[in-house]
């Protein structure tokens, strides 16, 4: 059953990255929904479940954009074994902290994928990721918040045991 | 096995990470349209029971639409039978008072294309009716519009239909307005040619053609084509008769192969005709 919700979560989440995102994008900077799906999911797992479950959302947003297949099932594989790694055992449970791991992933997740998409050409890197980056990540940040916020006030046996969905 | 204990055991994590990623940059490596290529396989496997639900309801409206299309033909062809029934009533009266022979109509067995001939010049293909729904070598193939061929070959439950377009099939043909009687021979794609029709014969573009029912190859008729160029040729004594056929015979897929006769005085097509009719009135109240 929490197989199931996941894959509708993960396929609502990836509808509305394509449909409705790019229309709240403010400057050209827009939330990553599907970083904020893989914080939620793997917060609280082991590092191995969340490598896949971060490869595996990676390829289906890459499905949505096929010329770059791979990117970023690379770098949200990489995010979900960081954020599992060091962020749920360590970091306390707070919107500050949480908000920091979101902001952190979220530029982790950008430094590869600006890097493969420039061909790791340093100069693009460098300008995308202070003309972009920061301001997506910070919008994803507040984005990421309101929703980890909202699934704290869900019913409890809609939520797994320590806090994730 | 220290090496697979040394991966799978003591360092799971690194190992899951190293093979995903090491997937991700194989995915990357590849060219741009093997990218794609899988990207669209594997989308069109994710989405294949969101398309089949779309096609189904895409269909359902297709099938409405067509319902109503049809309904409105019934209609139209049910007002059409009765004035039809009075003409067939007084034709009966008619040709007793004259004493004429008794003649017939025909049957017709739907039947469907399974298959095609790849040959350029020997133009066939298969349906999905053969000797066992009582199909038999020579029967005329006709389609919604005319005439597309006759059966060649008959197997247990599917038959191979030679079509018009072959060279050794010429059909005795009689033009619908002047009653001119040619032989119908193919050219190329859906041309053929009238022969035999002498520089005095009355035939004008854009005359029907039937099948005369002589030589009994072929039933009296059926529309066979119509005639698109008259030329008059100095060097010969007959006419340069072009003509286009009813039925694009390049694209056929549902065909009637005449399997019969049946009596004018046989109601049996009107009662079919009538009970269906009664049924769809049932249905709309």
């Amino acid at each position: 059953m929490y197989f199931v919700r996941t894959l509708i979560a993960a396929c609502v989440v990836f509808v509305l990255q394509l449909t409705v995102v790019h229309r709240i994008a403010v400057g050209g900077a827009s939330p990553d929904m599907m970083l904020i799906l893989l914080v939620v999911l793997v917060l609280d797992r082991k590092p191995v479940a969340a490598v896949i479950i971060g490869f595996l959302l990676g390829y289906l947003q890459d499905l949505g954009n096929a010329s770059f297949l791979g990117m970023n099932a690379l770098a949200k594989s990489l995010v979900g074994y960081c954020i599992a790694r060091f962020g749920g055992d360590y970091l306390p449970d707070n919107v500050i902290f949480r908000g920091v791991l979101i902001f952190s992933a979220c530029l982790i997740n950008d430094l590869v994928v600006l890097n493969i998409s420039s061909s790791f050409n340093p100069f693009d890197v460098l300008t995308s990721f202070f003309r972009y980056s920061l301001i997506s990540a910070l919008y994803t940040v507040v984005v990421g918040i309101l929703i980890l916020k909202l699934l704290h006030l869900l019913p409890r046996r809609m939520v797994r045991q320590g806090g994730s969905y | 096995m220290q090496i697979l204990s040394f991966l799978f055991e003591k360092h799971l994590e690194k190992t899951v990470l190293a093979v995903v990623m090491a997937l991700s940059v194989f995915m990357l490596t590849r060219s741009e349209e093997s990218q794609l290529n899988s990207a669209r396989a594997v989308s069109s496997f994710l989405l294949y029971p969101v398309d089949k639900v779309e096609e189904y309801f895409n269909s359902l409206e297709e099938l409405r639409e067509e319902n109503r299309e049809l309904r409105e033909i019934a209609v139209s062809l049910y007002q059409e039978q009765e004035r039809m029934n009075q003409f067939r009533s007084e034709r009966i009266r008619l040709r007793r008072l004259l004493e004429m022979r008794e003649d017939s109509f025909f049957e017709f067995n739907a039947c469907e294309v399974i298959s095609r001939s790849s040959n350029r010049f020997h133009h066939s293909l298969t349906v999905d009716k053969g000797g066992a729904e009582g199909i038999r070598v020579g029967m005329a193939v006709v389609g919604y519009r005319g005439l597309a061929g006759r059966v060649t070959q008959v197997f247990p439950h599917s038959s191979r239909v030679m079509l018009l377009n072959n060279k050794s099939i010429s059909v005795s043909c009689q033009d619908k307005r002047s009653r001119v009687i040619g032989i119908l021979n193919w050219e190329r794609g859906n041309l053929f040619r009238l022969d035999f029709i002498g520089r005095e014969e009355d035939v004008l573009v854009g005359d029907t053609l039937l099948t005369s029912g002589l030589g009994r190859i072929f039933p009296q008729g059926f529309p066979v084509g119509t005639v698109f160029r008259v030329a008059e040729d100095r060097a010969e004594l007959s006419l340069n008769v072009g003509v286009l056929s009813m039925m694009d015979l390049g694209i056929l897929e549902e065909l009637f192969i005449v399997t019969g006769g049946r009596d004018w005085d046989s109601d049996a097509v009107f009662e079919q005709l009538e009970a269906i009719m009664s049924k769809d009135s049932i249905r709309g109240m």
